[in-house]
C-alpha cells in the first residue's frame, strides 16, 4: 500500500497533571473490567526538598515495532496490524500469559473473560477517523496520536528542538510512543 | 423549651433493616450495570448523544453522554460547550459511576421509631411530600418564616428556593461560599466593585507569567483553566506558586516557593513593597485608576524582602526574582485569587491583597492580565405566583456579606447556630453533607441536624447528612433529569447551557423540578411551577430566540467573545466608591476594619503537631464522587493519604504506606487509620491531606471507611469578621503509631 | 533530609497481573516444568540405560524376552504419564483452555510456548513407544490387535528408537528452562543457564524417583547417576548464581532478590529457601548421604536422601517461577 499507516503516540510530559482523565475514558470507551486499565498515569518526583522536579505520565502499550508479545504468543493472537500497531486476536488467546510475561513495559493483563487485553490505540476509532479515547479527552493536549509515516510529519514538529526519549530502548522493542520531556525548558 | 427534649435524642440511623432490605432489593443488578457496559469496537453511529452539563464540581462543563441500549455508556467532553471544548476532568468521565452507583437512595423515607429503635421506613412520594409540605407549613404558621433555613449546594437547587419563596423563606445558605471562594468574591467586589465569577477573571490563555498561591490548577481540575494554563505553558509562559507542598503546578512551575503556612499575606506586602521600592510598578496606572496609594505604601514601606524572608523563610532574592519577573511580564502577567480561599479567617485582606499586587503592575482588563468575563443575559418569563415579600433580603450578621445573592442570604455556620440556638426550627438540605462538610467542624453540626424540629435532605446518595433527616428525599442524579438554564457561568463566549436527562430517573427517585413541584401543591400553590419543566425551559428561552428543540442538540447557545481589554484614556467607572480600583478600601475603613491589607502572624503549632493543610485529588471531589466505584477504580483514588516530610517521618519513626491515626491539638483523634506517604514534597512543618474521605456512613459500601476524614479533625475555626467566611488551617495534627 | 537525590514514583495502575510486581503463573507452572523435566530426565535416563545395555552390556540384567530390568520399563512408562500430568496443569493455568488447540494452528518458532508444544507433539508418540516396547511381555498378555501390530513393526528397532529418545529427553529437560529464560523482560528468568539447570536438575530428580522406584539390586547405578547428576547440578547452580550476581544491575538485582533478600514464598524468605531447603536439604545433604551409601556406610533409611532431592527438584521450580515474578521488570 502506498499510504500504510504507521500509528504511536508522541506524549508531552510538560504539561500533562497527571490527573487520570485518560484513565477513565479508556474505561469507558472500550468497557475495560473493574479491576484492571489499559493505561495508567506515573507521577516521578526526583531530588530533595526544596529541589524538586516533576514528570507526569500517561502510559499504555507502547505498540512496539519489534514486539516481545507478539514473537513469543504461541498461537499468532498477539500480531502487528496493517496500521503499525499491534492488537490481539481473542478467537486465537489462550491466555497462556506468556505475552505478559515477554512485555518488557508490564503493559498487558488478563481479562476476567480469559483473553490477554491492552491498549489497541482504540482501533476502532482510528478506523472511523476518529482520535482515540485518551486523547480526546486529555484536558491538557498532552497526549498526540500521530502516524509516523504521515507525509506532513505531525510528530517531527511535535519533537523538533526538545528533549525526546523512548522507553527502555535498550530492550529492543522500537517502541512507538515518544516522550517529550518534562525537563525542557518553557517554551521550548 | 420544650420541644427540644423530643428531638435532641434523634439519633443518627446507620442501619436499619428495613432501610437495608429495601435498598438491596435493586442494588445488585445497578451493581453490574457499569462494569461490562458497552463494547469494544463499538460502533459510534448506534448511540445516542445526549448534551447536558456536568455536576461533579462548579464549574459545570458541557458533556455529551453516550446512550446505548438505554444506559449511559460514557460521557465525553461537549465540544460545543466552551467551559469543556471536547474536553473533559476525570470526574466528568465518571459521572456513570454515579448514576449506577448501588448504593443510591432509591425512595423516599421517613424515620419512625419503634420499641425505643429509630429506623427508616419506606414511603410513597404522596406521603414523603406530603409529610414535608405539612412539618413546613406548620413550622411556619407557628414560628414565622425566620424558622426555616435551606443549606445547599449544586445547581438543583432552583425550584426548591422557588418553592420557599412561595411562603416567604429565604434564610438560604451555600456553604460554597462562606466554606470556598466567598473571600474571593467579596475581595473583589470591595477591590474592583464587582464579584469574581466562575471562570476566575484572569486571561490565562493571553498571560505570559503567573503567580498561584496555593491554587492547586492539576489537582484542582478546573477543565477550562487547566487546559488554558497547559496551552500556556507550551507558548513558554512562565509559572512561580507559593504553596508549602510541592503541587502538580508547582512541577511545572519555574520556582517553587515553599512558603511558611499561613505567611502569605507577608509575602504579598513583600511583593508589594519590591514593586514599589524599585520602581517596577504601573505608576500611570496607579495615578490614574486606583485609590490609596499612600496608605498601601507606608503599610508595606517595612516589609523589605529580607523582613519578609524571616517570616515566610522564603530568600529574599527569591521574592525580588517573582517580584521584578512578574513586573516585567506585566501587563500580560497575574496573581491568580484561587478558589478555596477561607485559609486563615483573613482571607478576605489575603485576596484583596492579590488584587492589589495585580492593580500595581497594571494588568486590569490587559490581555494576559485581569479580566470580567460576561454572562448570558437570560431574559426570565414573570411567575405566575408573586412570591409574599421576605422578612429580610440578608440575614447574616457580618458586614460584608454580600447583598445581591438571593440564594446565599446567610453563611452556614450562622445557620448552624441559629439549628442550635433554637432559631431555626425547620431546615432542609440540599446538596449539602454536612458533618463532613466543616461549618464549625463536625460536632457542632451534628449538634445543629439533632436539635432542629425538622430536617429534610435531598440527597442522591445516602450520605452521613441523610442520616440526621426526618425525611429523606431521593434526587435523581443531573444525567436523569432537567434542571433550569445554566446562564451562570462568566465567560470570553458567555452562553447559556441546558441540563436535560440522558435516561430516565432509575428506582423511585425524581427530579428536584418534581420534588418542588409535589411540595407546593400540597400546599394547595398550584401553578407555581410551570405544567412541565419542559414546557418551562422553552418559554424562556423562545424569549432568547430559541427553543427547547433548538438547544439539545447541543446543550448550548453560545454568544461571540466579548472585548475584555480596557482602552488606554479612557476611566473605568467601577463600582467602587471612587469608582476606581481601591488599594485602600474606604469601605472597609468605614466599617472599621483595615483599609489595606496587614499581616498578622497565624498561631504556630504545639510542639510534635504539624499544621493540617488540604487540597483535592484530580478524580474526585469529596462527597460527590467518595463512592463513586468507577472513579475508584484506578490506584490513587481508593484512599487519602496523610504527607509527611521525610525528615519528620524520622522524627516520630513512621514508614511509607504505614497506617497511623491522626490526633488534632484538641485531642480529636481520628476514627480511621490513614496511610502515611514519606515524601520530599511538603514542608518539615505542616502534613497535607485530602479532603473527602474517611465516611462513617456504613451505607455508602464503597466510601465507608476509606482513608481518614479531614473534616473530623477540624477543631477550630477562624472566622473573617468582614465577610463571615471560614477558615480551618489553624488545625495542628500528630500521628498515633498502630500498636 | 538524605543527601542522595530521591525518587518518589506514584501510578494509578491497578492490573492484577502486574502490579505490584508479575503475577501470571501460580502452583500449576512449577508443576508443570518440575513434571515435564522428570519426564524428560527419566526419558533420558532410561533411554541411555537401554542403548548402554543393548550396545555395550553395561547395566543391571535384563527381565528377559528383550524387556529391560524393572526400574527401566517403570521409569520409561512414567516419563509420558508424567508429562501427561504436567500437561494437565499447563491447560489448568490457561485463562482460556478451550482455546487450547490454537496452539497447533500455527507454528512459531520463536515462541518457547509454540516450539515446545511442537516438541511434546514429538515426544509422546516416542515416548509411549518406548514405553510399550519396554513392557512388551505384559502388552503382548492383553492380546490387543494393533498393540500386537505396533510392537511386531518396531520390536527390533528399540535401539533407535532410545537414541533418539534421549536426544528428545535433553530437549524436554532444556525447554522448560528455556520456556522462561527466553522472557527478557523478566531479569531472574532471561539466564542461559536456565535451561541447562532445569536439565540437570530434571535428570537428577528422575534418577531419584528411580532409585525410589528399583528394586534393590538395581539401587546402586541409580544412586550413583543421582550423585553425579547432584555434583553437575551443583556447578550449574554456581553458575547461575554467578552469572546473575557478575551480569548487569538487571540480573544482579534479581539474584540477590533470590538468594539474599527479604521476599517472601510461604512466609519464608527466598533465601532461607534457597540456600537452607534447595542447596542445603536438596542438593548437599542428599548428596552426602549417596556419598556415604557409595562408602558402604549404610544409612538406616535409604529412601530418605531421593525424596529430598524430589522436593528440592521441586522446590526450585516454585522458587525460580515465583522469585522470577516478584522481582521487578527489567529496567
Ligand atoms: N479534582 C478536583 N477538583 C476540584 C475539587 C475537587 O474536589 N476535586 N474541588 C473544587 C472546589 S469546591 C474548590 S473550592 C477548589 C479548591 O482548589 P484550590 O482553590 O486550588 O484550593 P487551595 O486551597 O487554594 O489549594 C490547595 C493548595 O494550597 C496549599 N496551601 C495550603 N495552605 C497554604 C498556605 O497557607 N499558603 C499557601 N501559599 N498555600 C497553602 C496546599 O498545600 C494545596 O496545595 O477545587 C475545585 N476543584
Ligand atoms: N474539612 C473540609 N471541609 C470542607 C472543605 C475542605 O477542604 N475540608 N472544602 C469546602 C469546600 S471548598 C466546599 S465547596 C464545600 C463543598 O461541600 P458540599 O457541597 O457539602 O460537597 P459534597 O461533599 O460534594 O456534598 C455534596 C452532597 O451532594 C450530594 N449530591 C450529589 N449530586 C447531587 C444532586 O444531583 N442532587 C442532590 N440533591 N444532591 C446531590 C452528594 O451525595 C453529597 O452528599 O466543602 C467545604 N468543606
Ligand atoms: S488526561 Fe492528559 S493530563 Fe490527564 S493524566 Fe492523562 S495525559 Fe495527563
Ligand atoms: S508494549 Fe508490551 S504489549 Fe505493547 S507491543 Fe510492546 S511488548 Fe507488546
Ligand atoms: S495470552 Fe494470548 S495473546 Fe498472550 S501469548 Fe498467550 S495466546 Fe498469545
Ligand atoms: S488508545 Fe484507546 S485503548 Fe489505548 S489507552 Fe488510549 S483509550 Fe485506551
Ligand atoms: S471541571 Fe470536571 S467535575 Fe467540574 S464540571 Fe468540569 S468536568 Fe465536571
Ligand atoms: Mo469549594
Amino acid at each position: 500500500m502506498a499510504n500504510k499507516k504507521n500509528y504511536g503516540m508522541v506524549i508531552d510530559t510538560r504539561v500533562c497533571v497527571g490527573c487520570s482523565a485518560c484513565v477513565y475514558a479508556c474505561k469507558s470507551e472500550n468497557a475495560v473490567p473493574e479491576g484492571y486499565c489499559r493505561d495508567w498515569v506515573v507521577q516521578e518526583t526526583k531530588g530533595n526538598f526544596p529541589k524538586l522536579t516533576m514528570e507526569n505520565r500517561s502510559e499504555r502499550c507502547q505498540h512496539c515495532e519489534n514486539a516481545p508479545c507478539v514473537t513469543y504468543c504461541p498461537t499468532r493472537a498477539s500480531h502487528y496490524a496493517e496500521d503499525g500497531t499491534v492488537q490481539i486476536n481473542r478467537s486465537l488467546c489462550t491466555g497462556c500469559k506468556a505475552c505478559l510475561a515477554a512485555c518488557p513495559y508490564d503493559a498487558r493483563y488478563i481479562h476476567p473473560d480469559g483473553f490477554a487485553d491492552k491498549c489497541s490505540l482504540c482501533h476502532h476509532r482510528i478506523e472511523q477517523g476518529l482520535k482515540t479515547a485518551c486523547v480526546s479527552v486529555c484536558p491538557t493536549g498532552s497526549l498526540h496520536l500521530v502516524d509516523f509515516n504521515d507525509p506532513d510529519e505531525e510528530a517531527q514538529k511535535l519533537m523538533a528542538g526538545r528533549i525526546v526519549y523512548r522507553q527502555k530502548e535498550h530492550a529492543g522493542t522500537g517502541p512507538s510512543l515518544f516522550w517529550i520531556s518534562a525537563s525542557n525548558k518553557p517554551g521550548a | 423549651m420544650d420541644h427540644w427534649q423530643n428531638f435532641s435524642r434523634r439519633d443518627f440511623i446507620k442501619i436499619s433493616s428495613l432501610f437495608l432490605a429495601g435498598s438491596a432489593a435493586m442494588s445488585s443488578s445497578a451493581g453490574q450495570a457499569f462494569s461490562g457496559l458497552g463494547q469494544s469496537g463499538s460502533d459510534e453511529n448506534s448511540d445516542r448523544i445526549v448534551y447536558s452539563f456536568c455536576e461533579h464540581c462548579f464549574w459545570r462543563c458541557g458533556i455529551a453522554a453516550h446512550v446505548r441500549d438505554g444506559k449511559v455508556y460514557k460521557i465525553v467532553g461537549s465540544e460545543h460547550h466552551p467551559l469543556s471544548q471536547g474536553k473533559l476532568c476525570p470526574r466528568g468521565t465518571g459521572g456513570i459511576g454515579l448514576l449506577y452507583d448501588p448504593d443510591r437512595l432509591q425512595h423516599p423515607l421517613i424515620r419512625e421509631t419503634k420499641g425505643g429503635k429509630q429506623y427508616y421506613r419506606k414511603a410513597s412520594w404522596d406521603e414523603a411530600t406530603g409529610m414535608v409540605a405539612e412539618k413546613l407549613y406548620g413550622i411556619h404558621e407557628k414560628y414565622g418564616p425566620g424558622a426555616i433555613a435551606m443549606l445547599h449546594h449544586g445547581f438543583g437547587v432552583s425550584f426548591f428556593k422557588q418553592m420557599f419563596s412561595q411562603i416567604g423563606v429565604n434564610k438560604f445558605a451555600k456553604p460554597s461560599y462562606d466554606l470556598c471562594c466567598g473571600p474571593a468574591r467579596q475581595a473583589s467586589v470591595l477591590t474592583y466593585g464587582y464579584p469574581s465569577g466562575t471562570p476566575e477573571g484572569f486571561d490565562i490563555k493571553n498571560s505570559k507569567y503567573m503567580i498561584f498561591f496555593g491554587t492547586h490548577f492539576g489537582e484542582n481540575m478546573h477543565n477550562t483553566a487547566v487546559q488554558e494554563i497547559s496551552e500556556g505553558i507550551r507558548r513558554g509562559a512562565k509559572i512561580a506558586v507559593f504553596d508549602p507542598r510541592f503541587s502538580t503546578i508547582a512541577g511545572k512551575a519555574e520556582h517553587w516557593l515553599p512558603i511558611k503556612p499561613g505567611t502569605d499575606i507577608a509575602m504579598m506586602q513583600g511583593l508589594m513593597h519590591v514593586l514599589i521600592s524599585e520602581n517596577l510598578y504601573d505608576r500611570s496606572f496607579v495615578q490614574h485608576h486606583t485609590v490609596g496609594f499612600g496608605e498601601l505604601w507606608d503599610s508595606v514601606r517595612k516589609m523589605t524582602p529580607e523582613k519578609v524572608a524571616e517570616i515566610t523563610e522564603i530568600p529574599a532574592d527569591a521574592i525580588r526574582t517573582v517580584a521584578r519577573e512578574f513586573a516585567f511580564n506585566a501587563p500580560a502577567a497575574f496573581v491568580h485569587s484561587g478558589r478555596r480561599t477561607n485559609w486563615y479567617g483573613d482571607a478576605l485582606q489575603r485576596i484583596r491583597a492579590i488584587h492589589i499586587l495585580n492593580a500595581l503592575v497594571g494588568n486590569f482588563k490587559m490581555p494576559g492580565g485581569v479580566v470580567n468575563f460576561d454572562k448570558f443575559v437570560l431574559k426570565k418569563p414573570k411567575t405566575a405566583h408573586a412570591h409574599p415579600p421576605y422578612e429580610k433580603s440578608v440575614y447574616s450578621r457580618y458586614p460584608f456579606f454580600p447583598d445581591d445573592e438571593p440564594s446565599n442570604t446567610i453563611a452556614s455556620h450562622e445557620i448552624v447556630q441559629q439549628a442550635i440556638s433554637g432559631e431555626i426550627k425547620a431546615l432542609m438540605i440540599y446538596g449539602v453533607n454536612l458533618p463532613e462538610t466543616m461549618t464549625l467542624g463536625r460536632e457542632t453540626a451534628i449538634e445543629a441536624l439533632r436539635k432542629v424540629d425538622f430536617m429534610v435532605a435531598v440527597d442522591v446518595l445516602p450520605a452521613e447528612v441523610t442520616g440526621y433527616a426526618d425525611v429523606v428525599l431521593p434526587e435523581c442524579t443531573y444525567l436523569e433529569r432537567y434542571d433550569a438554564l445554566d446562564a451562570g457561568r462568566n465567560f470570553r463566549t458567555p452562553f447559556v447551557a441546558l441540563r436535560q436527562p440522558a435516561v430516565p430517573p432509575m428506582y423511585e427517585s425524581k427530579p428536584g423540578n418534581q420534588i418542588a413541584k409535589m411540595i407546593t401543591d400540597k400546599w394547595g400553590m398550584h401553578g407555581v411551577f410551570p405544567a412541565s419543566v419542559e414546557a418551562g425551559l422553552d418559554k424562556t428561552l423562545k424569549m432568547t430566540g430559541s427553543s427547547l428543540e433548538e438547544i439539545k442538540k447541543t446543550g448550548v447557545i453560545v454568544r461571540p467573545e466579548t472585548d475584555l481589554y480596557r482602552k488606554p484614556g479612557v476611566a473605568l467607572n467601577l463600582k467602587t466608591p471612587s469608582g476606581k480600583i481601591e488599594l485602600a478600601s474606604s469601605r472597609l475603613r468605614a466599617a472599621g476594619f483595615d483599609a489595606v491589607p496587614r499581616y498578622t502572624p497565624q498561631p504556630e503549632a504545639p510542639a510534635g503537631f504539624y499544621r493540617m493543610l488540604t487540597g483535592r485529588k484530580p478524580m474526585l471531589t469529596f462527597g460527590r464522587t467518595a463512592n463513586n466505584r468507577f472513579l475508584g477504580d484506578v490506584a490513587t483514588a481508593k484512599e487519602n493519604e496523610v504527607w509527611v516530610n521525610t525528615e519528620t517521618a524520622a522524627k516520630h519513626d513512621l514508614n511509607n504506606d504505614e497506617y497511623v491515626h491522626l490526633k488534632n491539638q484538641a485531642g480529636v483523634v481520628s476514627e480511621f487509620p490513614v496511610k502515611v506517604k514519606v515524601t520530599q514534597r511538603i514542608r518539615p512543618d505542616a502534613v497535607f491531606m485530602v479532603h473527602g474521605f474517611g465516611h462513617t456512613a456504613a451505607k455508602m459500601t464503597w466510601a465507608y471507611k476509606r482513608g481518614a476524614s479531614h473534616n473530623q479533625l477540624i477543631s477550630r475555626t477562624d472566622i473573617d469578621p468582614a465577610m463571615g467566611s471560614v477558615g480551618f488551617q489553624n488545625n495542628f495534627v500528630t500521628f498515633i503509631k498502630e500498636a | 533530609m538524605t543527601a542522595t537525590a530521591a525518587t518518589e514514583i506514584i501510578s494509578t495502575k491497578i492490573n492484577p497481573n502486574v502490579v505490584p510486581h508479575l503475577h501470571i503463573w501460580e502452583w500449576q507452572i512449577p508443576l508443570y516444568l518440575f513434571l515435564g523435566g522428570m519426564a524428560g530426565g527419566l526419558l533420558v535416563i532410561t533411554s541411555i540405560m537401554i542403548v548402554l545395555k543393548r550396545k555395550f552390556g553395561i547395566g543391571p540384567k535384563d527381565a528377559g524376552e528383550g524387556c529391560p530390568c524393572l526400574a527401566i520399563r517403570i521409569g520409561s512408562a512414567l516419563s509420558p504419564i508424567l508429562l501427561a500430568v504436567g500437561m494437565i496443569f499447563l491447560f489448568l493455568d490457561l485463562a482460556h483452555p478451550l482455546y487450547v488447540w490454537a496452539f497447533y494452528t500455527t507454528v512459531q518458532p520463536t515462541s518457547p510456548m509454540s516450539a515446545g508444544s511442537w516438541i511434546l507433539v514429538a515426544f509422546f508418540p516416542l515416548a509411549v513407544l518406548q514405553a510399550m516396547l519396554v513392557n512388551k511381555r505384559q502388552l503382548r498378555t492383553f492380546d490387543v490387535g494393533i498393540v500386537h501390530k505396533v510392537l511386531d513393526w518396531t520390536e527390533g528397532h528399540m535401539t533407535i528408537v532410545a537414541l533418539v529418545n534421549a536426544h528428545i529427553g535433553v530437549g524436554i529437560g532444556i525447554y522448560t528452562g528455556i520456556l522462561l529464560s527466553f522472557f527478557s523482560a523478566r531479569p531472574l528468568w532471561s539466564s542461559s543457564i536456565l535451561g541447562m539447570l532445569f536439565l540437570v536438575s530434571g535428570i537428577s530428580a528422575a534418577a531419584a524417583l528411580m532409585l525410589l522406584l528399583a528394586p534393590e539390586e538395581e539401587k546402586p547405578i541409580y544412586s550413583m547417576i543421582d550423585a553425579n547428576a547432584i555434583w553437575i547440578e551443583l556447578v550449574t547452580v554456581g553458575l547461575f548464581v554467578l552469572g546473575g550476581l557478575t551480569g548487569s544491575a538487571n540480573s544482579s538485582g534479581a539474584m540477590m532478590h533470590l538468594i539474599g533478600g527479604n521476599a517472601v514464598m510461604a512466609g519464608i524468605p527466598y533465601a532461607y529457601w534457597f540456600w537452607g531447603l534447595f542447596v542445603g536439604a536438596g542438593l548437599l545433604v542428599p548428596l552426602l548421604l549417596e556419598f556415604l551409601e557409595a562408602a558402604g556406610v549404610h544409612i538406616k533409611y535409604p529412601n530418605v536422601a531421593p525424596i529430598m532431592v524430589l522436593t528440592g527438584g521441586m522446590l526450585l521450580r516454585f522458587l525460580i517461577v515465583f522469585a522470577g515474578q516478584s522481582y521487578h521488570t527489567f529496567m
